[in-house]
C-alpha cells in the first residue's frame, strides 16, 4: 500500500476506543477545531497550553481511534473529523434507552405478574 | 422495543402489561426506579425536586420538570462535577399511554449530539457521561 495511506480503522473501531478517545476535553476540542476545516497540527497545538508533544500524542489517539482523517500535503499533515467514526457512539446512545425500558418492562411485570386467563 | 434517533432526538418505546398507574412510581419512587436503572437514586417528584441517579463511577444529577401521574413525567439530566457539563441541559420526557390493561411508554430525550461533534459544547460532553454509565 502507498505510504500516504494511513490506517484506517473504519468500521472495526469498537464504541470503546471511541468513547476513550473522545473522554478528554483536549482531544473534544482538536475535533471541534477540525470539525469544518483542515488543519495542520501545528496550528492545531498553537491552541492549546500544552507542548507539541503532547498535543501530537492527543492527535495520534485519535487517528487510532478512526475520529480523524489525516492528508499529507507537501511536508504539511493535514487533520480534519471523520464524521462517520460517531456512528459507534449514536449506536450505543441509541441503544441506551431501549435498554433501560426494557429493564423497566422486566421489573414492573415480575413485581406485577399478571394471571394468564386475561381475555376482553 | 425500538429506538429511533433524529437529530439531537432520541425516541425509545416500550410495552409493558401493566397499567400506567403501575408503571408511573418507577419514574418517582427511589426504590423502584432502581430496579431498572441507577444503583441509588435521590429524587422528590415534584417540579424543581432533585432527580439524581447514581451509577456508581457516574451520577446523573437533574431535576424534575412536569410530574403528571400516571401520563407524564418529565426531568432534566445531566452530570455534576464537569463544568462544561451542568446538570439540567438535557430533557427526558416520559409519557405513558394506557393500551387495554397494559402501557405503552415513549421515552424522548431531547440533547442529544448530532452525527458531528457540534459547537454546543455542554450537550456533548453531558451525552458522554450517559455513555459512560451505559459502558460502565
Amino acid at each position: 500500500m502507498p505510504e500516504q495511506k494511513q490506517p484506517m480503522p473504519a468500521a472495526s473501531v469498537s464504541p470503546d476506543a471511541v468513547l476513550r478517545a473522545l473522554a478528554d476535553p483536549h482531544r473534544r476540542e482538536i475535533l471541534r477545531l477540525v470539525q469544518h476545516t483542515e488543519l495542520p497540527a501545528g496550528q492545531i497545538a498553537a491552541r492549546f497550553p500544552l507542548t507539541q508533544q503532547a498535543v501530537s500524542q492527543h492527535i495520534g489517539m485519535l487517528k487510532q481511534a478512526g475520529l480523524l482523517t489525516e492528508r499529507r500535503d507537501g511536508t504539511r499533515r493535514l487533520y480534519s473529523l471523520r464524521h462517520e467514526a460517531l456512528q459507534p457512539v449514536r449506536d450505543l446512545l441509541s441503544e441506551f434507552w431501549p435498554d433501560a425500558l426494557a429493564r423497566l418492562k422486566n421489573a414492573v411485570e415480575t413485581a406485577h405478574p399478571r394471571p394468564q386467563k386475561r381475555q376482553p | 422495543m425500538t429506538a429511533r434517533i433524529h437529530g439531537d432526538v432520541i425516541v425509545a418505546t416500550e410495552h409493558i402489561t401493566a397499567p400506567p398507574e403501575v408503571v408511573f412510581p418507577y419514574f418517582t419512587d427511589p426504590a423502584l426506579i432502581v430496579a431498572w436503572i441507577g444503583e441509588h437514586a435521590e429524587l422528590d417528584p415534584q417540579p424543581g425536586g432533585v432527580f439524581c441517579l447514581d451509577f456508581g463511577q457516574v451520577i446523573a444529577r437533574g431535576h424534575y420538570v412536569a410530574v403528571e401521574p400516571p401520563r407524564r413525567v418529565v426531568f432534566t439530566w445531566g452530570i455534576p462535577g464537569d463544568d462544561t457539563l451542568p446538570p439540567g441541559g438535557s430533557t427526558v420526557e416520559v409519557v405513558l399511554t394506557p393500551a387495554g390493561d397494559d402501557t405503552v411508554v415513549v421515552l424522548t430525550h431531547r440533547g442529544l449530539p448530532p452525527t458531528h461533534i457540534g459547537d454546543h459544547r455542554a450537550g456533548w460532553d453531558k451525552q458522554l457521561g450517559q455513555l459512560r454509565d451505559t459502558a460502565g
